[in-house]
């Protein structure tokens, strides 16, 4: 069936079985291939994507569920510039690895300093607690976001 | 001698001020990593058929015959692979030559590997997979490695004559004399747990035929050459034929050790008969069923002491459950047998280890090698000698911790590098222990505080004398920029992409942005496998030798340029200054000066690691040489209520001689400590009377995540220098989840005032054991 949705700022149309799910689509049909495949139970949050700007994990997103919608992924807000500051911070900070994880995490953070500017480190916790990291113990990512956090609100004017 | 190795390493030993090492340098993969342009095994992906391997239903069970018809006929479905397509060798096993890479006579663990169906997609393969009709022919099976030791009427593998796949010994004077002076003794039964390794990218592999000449294998593996030596024999072609890359990998811990050769060799055999790119890659479950875990142990383990704190013996028996085939599992018992006393000084010791097969997943690598288990039962040992002599725990450990020129219990004096008393001392210290454990201990309420030491020691490079080298080519391009070919593979660790790239440029005198370091192909020398915590510390011995001799070739010719003596000669930052003067050359002139006037800007860097002998018969000489070591200690609150222990805290402590790079050490460490902490307290399969795993995902094999993590506190360093690395430098990666177990069950242990022998430390059995109902 076709399944016509915007990705990253663009319409796009595929061709799509009605039980295929997004993360194949995006990978294997659009190229998407910063989203990543690493359980396919909704367990481990590497395959987030930004549907209608809520991350979800595209592993358990049926294709044709997202007609009409839009799918974000880091690589558009790269473009964009939107996840600067959090480019920045992960990367001082150590966060990477070995980065299987990181656009996932990405994504999720950046959906969530939208809606909490000011948060606490237990609440960032909180919010990336759908992505598994096996690498890191976490401690860099964390420092990372909070970090992020207000390096958008400096650049925001401090508001 | 010439641009000799052994100078080069002791020149560069000698420096003490440093432009980029024991600088956190941002590592060079860090954007294109968080912007998910980087490339993994998946991200190749273009056009390829797919395979899917056809998975044992049977714990133990002779082959009686595979039916491919019903296969053969969906359509899509090219070809079916079975041990009898195999042009080569079909024999893979590392230690030992018991596995087959595909079954052939029979199968030994439900997830053996019986065929490959080859698709025009996946969707067909995996149709394809269900349709295959093998025949087994039911065998009794054997789950228990105590009962597998007794039993001679079931065999797993009949040629061996017994379950009992390998046996190791380490002696040490008289342990029977040893406890006769002892004023205390302690005997236990300890038990621990297989663990998966659960790196977020599963097992994969993309064959590709007649690219650049060869059969080219994109893999996830953590031994190139090794991947390449598996694939060439099982197709029965030269080792030149055969070339792997290995691209960014999404972690592998030891399991892609094991694994990745062995997928390697499967896409490479569909692909090899077929004539066509071919992608094979695991599911989770099938990565959960098929790879080998850490090591399932029984150690029983006594020790003495005399009333003045001094260990006088300990014996100690050691039994791995080394599941359905040998794999790595004698190398890991070696190394559990070796380090089973500790690092500590003991004069009489009696170490005997047995790896024994039985019809489950196999044992195979995992961060830690064999030693957390080890130092599990060796620490919890030393807290229960420790109360009975009514010492402080830290206290007892410092009477009896190794120091320079102390000999281990295989009978090796370790001469120098040996920081742990001093790092233990300085940790106790920093995390305020004194205090913490006369408070701690005594809740009495619903949330009870404990304070646990854990110290752990692992050796540096392969055991005994099992030869191991770095190897690695460095060429200087025209424009100076810099490439390095190494072996080595970037599996989120940063050897290549940090420490690497920091030691070339730091004996270049550029800056870090001009080296870029090629990494995990077999079009580099061998430089060994990145595993035992080897990457920087032997691996990055190659480019460091590279770079040291292009340094001295340079200093030649910058003395002549410049008309002053080489000594006079410094390079900073891509400057080439004669000292004290403002006479200067740029880094680019001098290469370009170089290329015209026959000066090679182009090496390879090769250090074969010096040596002793081990006598197996006798179980003594020289096993490592060096170790590196850690001290932990660990804060926990356990909830009496619901049984869930809290990890608030922890204190890391390395003698891991010099730290290349303060923030990459620190993620090592924290990473570990996570992986250390799910071990201990949440991580754990359960298997049903077949032998089958039954929790083989991430519902119910529980990892932590970012809200279970304690706060791991900066860690102290005791750099106690290694003379055959560069700088100094010791391995890190696998050293914080060695005594994360120990560290945390003792803190446990405090909080509670009740000793666990048998890990995990679920909810479960904190309150069953509690309810005193186990």
């Amino acid at each position: 069936m076709k399944v016509r949705f915007k990705l990253n700022g663009k319409w796009v149309e595929v061709d799509a079985k009605p039980n295929e799910i997004l993360l194949d689509t995006l990978r294997l049909k659009l190229g998407a291939r910063s989203v990543k495949r690493g359980c396919e139970t909704a367990e481990c949050g590497a395959c987030t994507v930004l549907l209608d700007g809520k991350p979800v994990y595209s592993c358990t997103i049926l294709t044709p569920m997202v007609e009409g919608r839009e799918v974000i992924t880091v690589d558009y807000l790269a473009e964009t510039g939107e996840i600067q500051p959090l480019m920045e911070a992960f990367a001082e900070h150590g966060a990477v690895q070995c980065g299987f994880c990181t656009p996932g995490f990405i994504l999720t953070a950046y959906a969530f300093l939208k809606q909490n500017p000011r948060p606490s480190e237990w609440e960032v916790r909180k919010a990336v607690e759908g992505n598994l990291c096996r690498c890191t113990g976490y401690q860099k990512i964390i420092e990372a976001i909070l970090d992020a956090a207000e390096r958008m609100r400096k650049s925001n004017g401090n508001k | 001698m010439p641009e000799d190795p052994y100078s080069l390493i002791e020149r560069w030993m000698k420096a003490r001020s440093f432009l980029v090492i024991g600088k956190s340098v941002t590592r060079a993969d860090a954007i294109e990593k968080i912007l998910g342009r980087a490339k993994y095994v998946e991200d190749f992906l273009d056009g390829a058929l797919f395979a899917k391997m056809v998975l044992s239903t049977e714990p133990h069970a002779r082959i009686l015959g595979i039916d491919d018809s019903a296969a053969l006929r969906i359509k899509g479905v090219r070809r079916v692979i079975t041990a009898r397509d195999v042009p080569g060798i079909n024999e893979v096993g590392y230690a030992l030559p018991d596995q087959p890479l595909l079954a052939d006579k029979k199968v030994r663990y439900i997830g053996d590997t019986v065929a490959l169906v080859v698709a025009d997609d996946f969707e067909a393969a995996l149709r394809g997979a269900e349709e295959v009709d093998v025949k087994y022919e039911p065998l009794p099976h054997i789950l228990d490695p105590l009962e597998a030791m007794e039993r001679t009427d079931v065999l797993i593998h009949e040629e061996n004559g017994s379950n009992i796949a390998f046996r190791t010994k380490v002696r040490k004077g008289d342990v029977e004399e040893g406890f006769s002076k002892a004023d205390v003794v302690v005997e236990n039964e300890y038990r621990t747990h297989r663990q998966d390794h659960i790196y977020l990218e599963t097992e994969a592999a993309l064959a590709v035929p007649g690219l650049d000449g060869r059969l080219t294998v994109i893999t996830a593996a953590q031994h190139p050459h090794l991947a390449q030596k598996i694939v060439a024999k099982v197709l029965g072609v030269n080792w030149s034929d055969i070339k792997i890359i290995v691209p960014y990998l999404g972690g592998g811990f030891g399991g892609k050790d094991d694994e990745g050769p062995l997928v390697a060799a499967k896409a490479a055999l569909a692909a090899y008969l077929t004539g066509k790119p071919v992608f094979l890659e695991y599911t989770r479950e099938e990565s959960i069923l098929v790879h080998p875990k850490r090591e399932s142990t029984i150690i029983k383990y006594k020790s003495g002491a005399t009333n003045d704190g001094k260990l006088v013996a300990a014996e100690i028996t050691i039994i791995h459950d080394t599941g359905a085939y040998a794999n790595r599992g004698p190398f890991i018992l070696w190394r559990a047998t070796v380090h089973a006393t500790g690092p500590y000084k003991v004069p009489n010791v009696k170490v005997d280890g047995y790896a024994v097969y039985t019809n489950k997943v196999p044992q195979g690598s995992y961060r830690g090698f064999g030693n957390p288990s080890a130092q599990f039962a060796a620490e919890s040992q030393m807290d229960l000698l420790a109360e009975k002599l009514g010492m402080d725990p830290v206290e007892f450990r410092l009477k009896n911790l190794l120091r320079p020129g102390d000999d281990t219990a295989t009978g090796q004096v370790l001469e120098d590098s040996v920081g742990i008393a001093e790092a233990l001392e300085k940790l106790a210290k920093v995390a305020d222990w004194k205090r913490k454990r006369e408070t701690y201990g005594k809740d009495t309420g619903r949330f009870r505080r404990g304070i646990g030491v854990a110290v752990a020691w692992h050796g540096i490079s392969t055991s005994r004398g099992v030869p191991d080298w770095s190897n690695a080519y460095l060429k200087v391009e025209r424009d100076g920029s810099v490439t390095v070919h190494t072996g080595i593979v970037e599996i989120g660790q940063g050897s290549p992409n940090s420490s690497h790239r920091q030691i070339v440029a730091e004996v270049l005198g550029i800056p870090p942005e001009k080296v870029k370091v090629v990494y995990g192909t077999t079009d580099a020398p061998d430089t060994g496998a990145t595993h035992a915590s080897r990457g920087t510390t032997v691996g990055a011995i190659g480019p460091f030798i590279a770079a040291a001799k292009v340094r001295e070739r340079l200093e030649r010719l910058a003395s002549e340029l410049l008309h002053a003596p080489v000594e006079q000669i410094e390079f900073v930052n891509g400057i080439i200054k004669v000292r004290g003067t403002d006479k200067q050359i740029t880094w680019e002139k001098l290469i370009d000066e170089a290329y015209k006037r026959g000066v090679e800007v182009s090496a390879t860097g090769y250090f074969f690691l010096p040596k002793g002998k081990f006598d197996d018969e006798k179980g003594r000489g020289f096993a490592y040489p060096a170790y590196s070591f850690i001290a932990m200690i660990a804060e926990v609150e356990v909830d009496t209520w619901t049984g869930v222990t809290r990890v608030t805290r922890v204190w890391p402590a390395l003698a891991a001689g010099k730290i290349i790079n303060p923030q990459q050490v620190e993620g090592q460490i924290e990473g570990a400590v996570a992986q250390g902490m799910g071990y201990v307290l949440m991580e754990q399969f359960v298997f049903d009377e077949r032998g089958r795993i039954l929790n083989p995902n991430l519902t119910d094999y529980v990892i932590p995540t970012a809200l279970d993590m304690p706060q791991v506190m900066k860690p102290v360093y005791v750099e106690d220098l290694f003379k055959y690395s560069p700088f100094g430098a010791k391995g890190v990666g696998e050293m914080a989840l060695i005594p994360a177990p120990a560290a945390i069950a003792n803190a446990v242990a405090h909080a509670l005032g009740i000793r666990f022998t048998q890990l995990p430390l679920t909810p479960e059995r904190i309150l069953l054991t509690l309810r005193g109902e186990k």
